[in-house]
């Protein structure tokens, strides 16, 4: 895409992760003037602006400078700016980044109701879960290469977990996590601060089997549940366990 | 869209509190420094007339413009009288100053004036601005006289006549004399140059405006930037009505440094309004251009830039004469061309020009100057601009 190529631009949308406004200007002029650049229309652009004010829900703070606004409310006011001129095609860069729970929410809702309005959404982040929560097509990409592609169940299936059983014991003797260890099916058994972590790779009754042996030995335990493995499981498996910079 | 632009910049740049600071509120402090200084050495100057000797000697005698010139500003009868002169040897001079009865005194030796001092106060600050303002003045004569000769050779007038020549060189020097006699008690004749380099001073920072304006266009200087940089606008006319937004905010700045100056401060700046006003302009013009080369060629931080602009101002205006008038006449002297590309020195010298001469020749060849120097770093910023491509942003 060249630099001119303004038919093209018009209709995308991009929320850096840096947020970019104007600290001299209210909430309703930071986005009024980025949607200027893209509406030329008055009456239009006004209501292009009452709707993303709507959508990131900064109806009370129209008027506010954002040195006075939250840290929440300020990557509402840069995501306002990003998308006011309602593109087809946005790129949103970590929005979330260091937000309340709350702030997270409501930009989580924001984005799909964008995308139930028919954009297309490029989300960029580090955050596992909001991406199981919006994303229908995930690309998992390290180090400028990409790794996985598919929607959150097919990545999942390209771990090499099928199942993770927690266990809560008070005291658990050596050899019986060796035992654990060579039961079918586990991949890896770990057990600290009073909780047993057992990793499956495959098959279906491994919760009943676990529990069974368990009784057969008289191991007394206070809770245990079973878990899918989860997108960041997913990410740290293709991505690998060690530190990045 | 372009409309859209301006009035979004000017916006912005009106309410960022640093740049008002600097470019509109730090003149009109700075002047209010100025003038409350320079008013106490002028009120302190009209009541004391000072005491000097001049060493009677024969070089003395030859120059006639420093005879006159002392003989009027000693004249009893003169109600703007400033000296009281007695013309002695120089032993005697040296006896007076020991005995405290003269601030010092002036020995012409080798063509040079020389003033000897006993210490440094305003009475003696005073007699030594006098003397290199009239040697300042004698030289600007000798290259008249001289240009007058050369003018009159290449006409092919080979018979001058050296006498009705140099009676009219004396009549020159008799002119600047009238005008030094007003300039030195005249209310304000300390304080005019530093006025003029005030007002340059002020045109320069303008050049913030112009920085900042440029940053809020750049992808690599602002996060704003990137946002504007995938926007559907061209950049060229993006960044020109932020930059007409901030020449705006610039000229009112300027504005209300004059209406400050002339209404509270009293500041004569001469009679021909639309010229003052011309190289308030073009002042303004220039040092928005500087802005634009400082924004566009360096790649550094927003402070950082606006650090550069502050001390290259403060540089030009300290070589034109801010801190005193001595460094001018120095920097004309021994490095004139130093003046020559010193925007600072290029608006000071218009007004000093408009305010001291009857011909205009002087003052619009500082307004050329000024001009030229504004298309060259136009051009810079503009080639500069034309060649940023971003790999990421």
């Amino acid at each position: 895409m060249k630099p001119d190529a303004y038919d093209i631009k018009s209709k995308i949308g991009v929320v850096f992760q840096d947020v970019a406004v104007f600290e001299e200007l209210t909430v309703y002029d930071n986005i009024d003037y980025f949607c200027g650049l893209y509406i030329k229309d008055k009456k239009l652009r006004k209501q292009y602006i009452e709707d993303a004010i709507e959508l990131v829900g900064l109806e009370e703070f129209k008027k506010f400078y954002p040195k006075q606004l939250s840290g929440g409310l300020l990557r509402r006011l840069n995501i306002a700016c990003g998308i006011a001129h309602k593109p087809k095609l946005i790129f949103l860069d970590e929005p979330t980044v260091a937000v309340d729970p709350q702030s997270r929410n409501n930009i989580l809702d924001g984005i799909k109701k964008l995308r139930d309005n028919g954009a297309t959404i490029i989300y960029t982040t580090h955050y596992m879960e909001e991406v199981e929560i919006i994303c229908d097509r995930i690309i998992i990409l390290d180090k400028g290469k990409i790794l996985a592609t598919g929607t959150s169940d097919e990545l999942k299936e390209l771990a090499k977990i099928e199942e993770k059983i927690t266990v809560e014991i008070n005291e658990l003797q050596e050899n019986y996590i060796e035992d654990i260890k060579k039961s079918k099916n586990v991949d890896e058994v770990k057990y600290t601060n009073s909780l047993l972590l057992v990793t499956y790779t495959k098959g279906k009754n491994n919760l009943v089997e676990l529990m069974e042996y368990l009784k057969e030995n008289k191991i007394k335990y206070n809770k245990i549940y079973s878990e899918r493995p989860t997108l960041n499981d997913v990410f740290l498996e293709l991505t690998g366990k060690e530190l990045r910079d | 869209m372009f409309i859209h632009n301006f009035i979004y910049s000017f916006k912005t740049l009106f309410k960022n509190k640093a740049l008002i600071f600097w470019t509109f509120a730090f003149p009109i402090i700075l002047g209010t420094f100025f003038n409350m200084a320079f008013s106490n050495i002028e009120n302190s100057e009209k009541l004391n007339i000072i005491q000097i000797a001049i060493i009677d000697n024969e070089e003395f005698k030859n120059n006639e413009i420093l005879k006159k010139s002392f003989e009027e500003l000693s004249n009893e009868s003169n109600e703007e009288r400033m000296f009281n002169t007695q013309y002695v040897t120089e032993e005697k001079a040296k006896e007076l100053l020991e005995n405290d009865e003269i601030v010092g005194y002036l020995k012409v030796e080798d063509e040079e004036p020389n003033i000897i001092v006993k210490e440094s106060g305003i009475n003696e600050t005073i007699f030594k601005y006098i003397v290199e303002e009239i040697n300042a003045t004698s030289q600007i004569v000798e290259d008249i006289a001289k240009s007058e000769i050369e003018k009159q050779i290449m006409a092919g007038n080979v018979n001058l006549d050296y006498e009705k020549l140099y009676e009219n060189i004396i009549e020159e020097v008799q002119n600047q004399e009238v005008n030094l006699n007003n300039i030195s008690n005249s209310n304000l004749s300390y304080t005019m140059i530093e006025f003029y380099t005030l007002i340059a001073m002020a045109c320069l920072y303008g050049g913030i405006f112009g920085m900042v304006a440029i940053n809020q266009n750049l992808a690599n200087m602002s996060s704003k930037g990137k946002r504007v940089a995938v926007a559907p606008i061209s950049k060229l006319k993006l960044v020109f009505s932020s930059v007409f937004a901030s020449y705006l905010i610039a000229l009112i700045g300027l504005a209300l440094l004059f209406i400050y100056t002339i209404f509270v401060l009293k500041v004569d700046y001469g009679n021909n309004l639309p010229l003052i006003i011309l190289l308030g302009i073009t002042g303004s013009l220039a040092g928005l251009s500087m802005g634009l080369v400082v924004g566009t060629v360096f790649k550094t931080n927003e402070n950082t830039k606006t650090g550069i602009l502050i001390a290259v101002t403060m540089f030009g205006c300290f070589l034109s004469g801010m801190m005193g008038i001595t460094m001018k006449y120095i920097v004309d002297k021994n490095v004139p061309i130093l003046n020559k590309i010193n925007p600072a020195n290029m608006i000071t010298d218009g007004f000093y020009s408009l305010y001291y001469y009857d011909t205009l020749d002087r003052f619009y060849f500082n307004l050329g100057s000024l001009l030229v120097f504004s298309c060259i770093m136009i051009l810079v910023s503009y080639i500069s601009l034309r060649r940023q491509k971003y790999d990421s942003i």
